[in-house]
């Protein structure tokens, strides 16, 4: 690495020079002059190469060890790769099995069932009437209107001179 | 006199052959020359990591993986482009995807608490610390996306060109250009805002 004072005569704004590049990296005393002469030296500093935590004969131990397990898992299990037959034959038997499913599907498919609520409601019993003509001179009869012809007709008799257990 | 004398002897660095022989070698299975690319690139793949990703067991993590994903794709390297582009690609694509998954807006959210008062005393001159202006830059440039920061670290940091990130990241060099226009305008705007010392210090160009 060049000295404080080459490096403090020779920097200049936006050198490219690969030493004084290295020193404005590497030296703390002339970080501040050189941000002085040139700004963007601030963060041109944090430039450089880097030691990762634990060094670098750990880091390289770490990445071959990883790579000869992928080796032994690659020798173990060889990579499984179809040819272009293999793979139309398999796309074949899939489609075959997939339109072969759905046709016995809409051939078995059971009748739709209509729900017996819904046909009670179309055709509901007729009842006679409990009580056909009713001749009183104290009772009050309510008829209920009725929406259309074929609707029940509700008639009500409110009768005081009635038994109680009629 | 004794710095200029080890200057002119060939170092153990100078005798190692080129990436791309040594690549070769390893495309034959050799893990021991695997070794040998590994170790002369791990301080340069961990730095990059660490500053796009501020965190070092992080960059480590990353790094591994990268160097695994290099052992992997070999065989896809083509030798007419510089061996440290393609590196650096695989870096950066591996560091961004890392990013986008952990979901580093919790960083920005963070970001919004102000360091202590850093000590640039104008009286004494300018006396920057180094530790601050990290600290300083991971705060600032969380607000850019992974792709601004990693365009802006390669630049300052990494010393590349605009033509060289563009071969990096598969773009235009017009657009490498874009990014780092709009990277250092939002960065200065984070300056002035939170931290009215630096910007005075470091500006737009």
């Amino acid at each position: 690495m060049i000295s404080c004072d080459v490096f403090r005569k020779r920097f200049t704004r936006g050198t490219s020079d690969a030493g004084l590049l290295e020193h404005l990296r590497g030296c703390d005393l002339c970080l501040g002059p050189a941000v002085e002469i040139d700004p963007d030296a601030m963060f041109r500093s944090l430039g450089g190469e880097m030691t990762p935590p634990g060094g670098v004969d750990a880091f390289v131990g770490e990445v071959m060890r990883q790579v000869r397990l992928r080796n032994t898992e690659t020798a173990i299990v060889p990579p499984r790769r179809l040819g272009w037959t293999r793979r139309a034959a398999v796309a074949a038997t899939i489609a075959a099995a997939t339109i072969a499913g759905l046709l016995v599907y809409q051939n078995n498919r059971p009748a739709v069932v209509q729900p017996r609520v819904a046909r009670a409601v179309l055709a509901p019993e007729m009842t006679r009437p409990v009580i056909e003509s009713y001749e009183s001179q104290n009772a009050t009869i309510v008829e209920m209107s009725a929406e259309s012809a074929s609707d029940v007709k509700i008639v009500m008799i409110f009768d005081e001179s009635l038994p109680v257990d009629l | 006199m004794a710095a200029d004398l080890r200057l002119m002897i060939p170092t153990e660095e100078s005798f190692d052959v080129d990436d791309r022989e040594l690549v070769q070698t390893i495309r034959t299975g050799d893990t021991a020359a695997f070794e040998q690319l590994v170790r002369r690139k791990t301080t340069k793949v961990y730095a990059l990591c660490y500053r796009i990703l501020n965190n070092g067991e992080d960059a480590k993590d990353v790094a591994q993986l990268v160097f695994i994903k290099l052992w992997e794709n070999l065989a896809r390297y083509d030798p007419k482009f510089a061996f440290d582009t393609w590196l650096y690609r695989m870096v950066t694509n591996v560091a961004i995807d890392f990013i986008r998954s952990r979901q580093s807006r919790d960083n920005a959210v963070n970001s919004n608490l102000r360091l202590v008062r850093t000590s640039i005393e104008a009286e004494q001159g300018v006396n920057v610390q180094r530790k601050e202006i990290e600290a300083v830059f991971n705060d600032v440039s969380a607000v850019l996306s992974p792709r601004q920061k990693t365009i802006f670290i390669m630049k300052e940091m990494e010393d590349l060109s605009s033509a060289e990130i563009a071969r990096v990241l598969g773009c235009r060099e017009s657009t490498v250009r874009n990014h780092l226009f709009n990277a250092r305008k939002l960065m200065q705007e984070q300056l002035h805002r939170r931290y009215p010392e630096y910007a005075q210090l470091w500006r737009n160009r």
